[in-house]
């Protein structure tokens, strides 16, 4: 379990990012962290994954404060896809999936690259397996990513809008095979699209100027949504 | 004996050798500059002794330069292996460019220039000369069509006269004859060249050595006017080698003595004198070929040090901030702002200056390699400038520590993006190789102005060597453009 208590975070210019923020990502559940741009969503993710420190609050995780877990084990336990994917440009897919499992996983090339190769087959891009990341549509470039993050078989994956650069097909087709991958991980999905969210997660949390609007089972968060209850709601 | 002959640098081997080679010479104690115990005849039969290091210019026929086999001959030459006889000393000939001949005496490069130098006032102030070997003069020569008007010095008035740049001439010229306009070159084969071009009027030069060049090159250039004034020649050694001073007028005496001195003149300027010499092709081809051997050598080299040093300066300047940043900062600007040749100038002859002396090949090797670290590194800079930092957020997600993202994601991007840049710094720096005959490197265009010297074909010569230049660079710019091509292919932007 990742739980939220408290956590502030303003930027060097004074601007508050997140406002005494609290949730808590359960395991078993596909979360989703939800919110206008300029909400807070992307600062809370990079504090979930220690990318920034964060003065005010706390972050556990399985009851440890997160700053006090050792970076390899939690790059182990936590994953991140950013936005952007970030796949390395210079390396084909199968080289890209297999980095870090030889490097910072010592597993033997052999074994990184069949497993690697399963998980292709599984998200049915194995055709791409050679080919350099430039070469891949958006969809594929998508799942290469998370393929990548998911070979570490992290406890927890945090996925940073994963839909942007899809299309409302693709979109749909992600949202099933996000469903199929679920028992490996735990998801916690960053996104501003809320039909989205709705199609692939159960629990929510509502962002609103960097504070919580509102938190629980998704549909509750789309009716209070769709109701015009959270939007906009000024911070209190 | 001579730096080049002193190299057994064959092409194929001179590229590991010159690095073997800078190291090693780095590390050499400075014979030349090692006092010797005692220099007089008294002390010559001992063995193992140091030898006695002469400079010459070796481009100075028939006083010094390289005959048909590529060795080095010449009347100062037979004089240099006489002295060094009768001091009871092996003797090194160290081939050197004559701007530079005093200032490598002074700094301790070698033990004395037994070079054809004029004893003047100024010259006496910073060294010894011992008692002249030989007694020439400086005399006005011009084209045999001209011999009518131009009658002597008097009726150059306005016109332009070739002189060696640095030489007695020059300064003769500028005080006694303001009226004549002087030109000044780095050799004779140039002012030969020019009076072909139309250039000049006339040129003055040794009364001696003009007259063997004049008949060597089969130019139509005639003696005008009396000589302008007599010059005796010496033997310049440091202030401070009274001892060796005393042993080289012993020798010089004793050589007069004994009538080898005129025996050698007679050799050398004598009615009966040897044809002007030319050059073989095998030797041209085994010189030109040996020099561009040093040339590969000391590019390859230098790429290959500047490119390990630009690495992490390239990595300090992609900081941005920071103490160390902004001094990697006045480095680069300073070396990049700066000629290499001056450069190398300063290295070579500054460096023994502050107790350091480095062979002319560590020199050049030295602030090649700056001066490819300076370069590279701005490249570097930019290249992983152009890589961006979500890859490193996305490789330490991944669990990669900071030195195996650098290494496997940030690095090799990196450099993909600086290949382009890098192939034309490396011709740029091949190119720039040409610079090190200035201190006295047997490098290819050394090698092409020693042959010049001989066949007085500049023209052909200097176009040979561009062509060996063009043929080791064309390839690396062809490549440079293909692996810009592929980069796009590869998706590398950058923005």
């Amino acid at each position: 379990m990742i739980e939220v208590t408290g956590l502030s975070h303003a930027y060097g210019d004074g601007t508050e990012a997140l406002r005494d923020v609290n949730v808590v990502f359960p395991r078993g559940t596909i979360s989703a962290v939800l919110g206008e741009s300029g909400s807070g969503k992307t600062t809370l993710l990079m504090a979930l994954g220690r990318f920034l420190r964060v003065p005010h609050g706390r972050i556990s995780y399985d009851e440890t404060d997160l700053n006090d877990v050792p970076e390899a084990e939690l790059r182990r336990k936590i994953g991140v896809v950013f936005q952007k994917l970030y796949l390395f440009p210079h390396l084909t897919v199968l080289e890209n999936l297999a980095l870090a499992m030889v490097h910072a996983q010592g597993r033997p090339r052999k074994e990184a690259e069949a497993a690697a190769l399963d998980m292709l087959e599984r998200l049915g891009i194995r055709a791409t397996a050679e080919s350099y990341p430039v070469r891949l549509s958006g969809g594929q470039a998508q799942r290469a990513a998370i393929a990548r993050g998911l070979l570490l078989r992290p406890d927890y994956m945090l996925l940073d809008e994963p839909t942007s650069a899809l299309d409302a097909n693709t979109t749909d087709e992600f949202a099933a095979w996000l469903g199929e991958l679920r028992s490996d991980t735990n998801f916690i999905i960053v996104t501003h699209d809320v039909l989205f969210a709705r199609k692939v997660a159960e629990m929510g949390v509502y962002l609103s100027g960097g504070t919580v609007a509102a938190r629980g089972p998704i549909e509750e968060i789309i009716r209070n949504v769709r109701a015009g209850r959270v939007v906009g709601e000024p911070a209190s | 004996m001579s730096l080049q002959a002193g190299w057994p640098l064959r092409p194929g081997a001179a590229l590991a050798l010159a690095a073997v080679f800078a190291l090693a010479a780095a590390a050499r104690p400075a014979a030349a500059a090692e006092p010797e115990a005692g220099t007089g005849p008294a002390a010559g039969a001992e063995a193992d002794q140091a030898p006695l290091t002469v400079a010459l210019t070796g481009k100075y026929p028939p006083f010094s330069f390289y005959d048909e086999n590529g060795e080095l001959a010449g009347f100062d030459v037979d004089v240099s292996r006489a002295v060094a006889g009768r001091l009871g000393r092996r003797l090194e000939i160290v081939a050197t460019e004559w701007d530079g001949i005093l200032a490598g005496l002074l700094s301790g490069k070698y033990d004395a220039i037994i070079g054809s130098m004029a004893i003047t006032p100024e010259r006496a102030r910073q060294v010894d000369f011992s008692e002249p070997y030989y007694v020439s003069g400086a005399q006005l020569f011009v084209r045999r069509s001209d011999r009518g008007d131009l009658d002597g010095i008097a009726a150059c008035a306005g016109r332009p006269v070739g002189v060696g740049l640095g030489e007695t001439y020059e300064h003769y010229l500028r005080r006694e004859h303001p009226e004549v306009e002087a030109v000044t070159y780095k050799s004779t084969v140039d002012i030969f060249q020019d009076m072909e071009n139309d250039r000049l009027s006339g040129f003055i030069t040794d009364k001696l050595v003009g007259a063997w060049q004049v008949k060597s090159a089969g130019r139509d250039f005639v003696p005008a006017g009396k000589l302008l004034f007599e010059e005796r020649i010496g033997i310049p050694v440091r202030k401070d080698r009274p001892e060796l001073l005393a042993g080289i007028n012993a020798a010089l005496a004793d050589m007069q003595a004994s009538g080898e001195r005129d025996r050698l003149f007679e050799k050398w300027f004598g009615l009966a004198r040897r044809r002007p010499t030319g050059m073989s092709a095998a030797t041209v081809v085994r010189l030109l070929l040996r020099g561009f051997g040093i040339t590969i050598g000391v590019a390859v080299a230098s790429l290959a040090i500047g490119f390990v040093l630009a690495i992490p300066l390239g990595m300090v300047l992609n900081r941005g901030r920071g103490a160390g940043c902004r001094a990697v900062r006045a480095f680069v600007d300073f070396v990049r702002g700066t000629p290499v040749l001056i450069q190398l100038l300063f290295v070579y002859f500054g460096a023994p200056q502050v107790g350091v002396t480095l062979s002319p090949i560590a020199s050049a090797v030295l602030t090649l390699s700056v001066s490819a670290a300076a370069y590279m590194s701005e490249i570097v800079r930019s290249g992983l400038m152009s890589v961006d930092h979500g890859q490193e957020l996305a490789a330490r997600a991944l669990g990669l520590s900071g030195r195996q993202t650098f290494r496997l994601v940030v690095w090799p991007q990196a450099f993909r993006v600086a290949m382009p840049p890098l192939i034309n710094a490396v011709v740029a720096l091949t190119k720039d190789t040409a610079l090190i005959s200035v201190i006295s490197v047997g490098e290819v265009v050394r090698e092409a102005q020693s042959i010049i010297s001989v066949t007085f074909q500049p023209i052909q010569y200097y176009l040979i060597v561009a062509g060996m230049f063009f043929v080791f660079t064309f390839p690396l710019m062809k490549l440079a453009g293909r692996v810009e091509a592929r980069m796009k292919e590869r998706g590398f932007v950058h923005d």
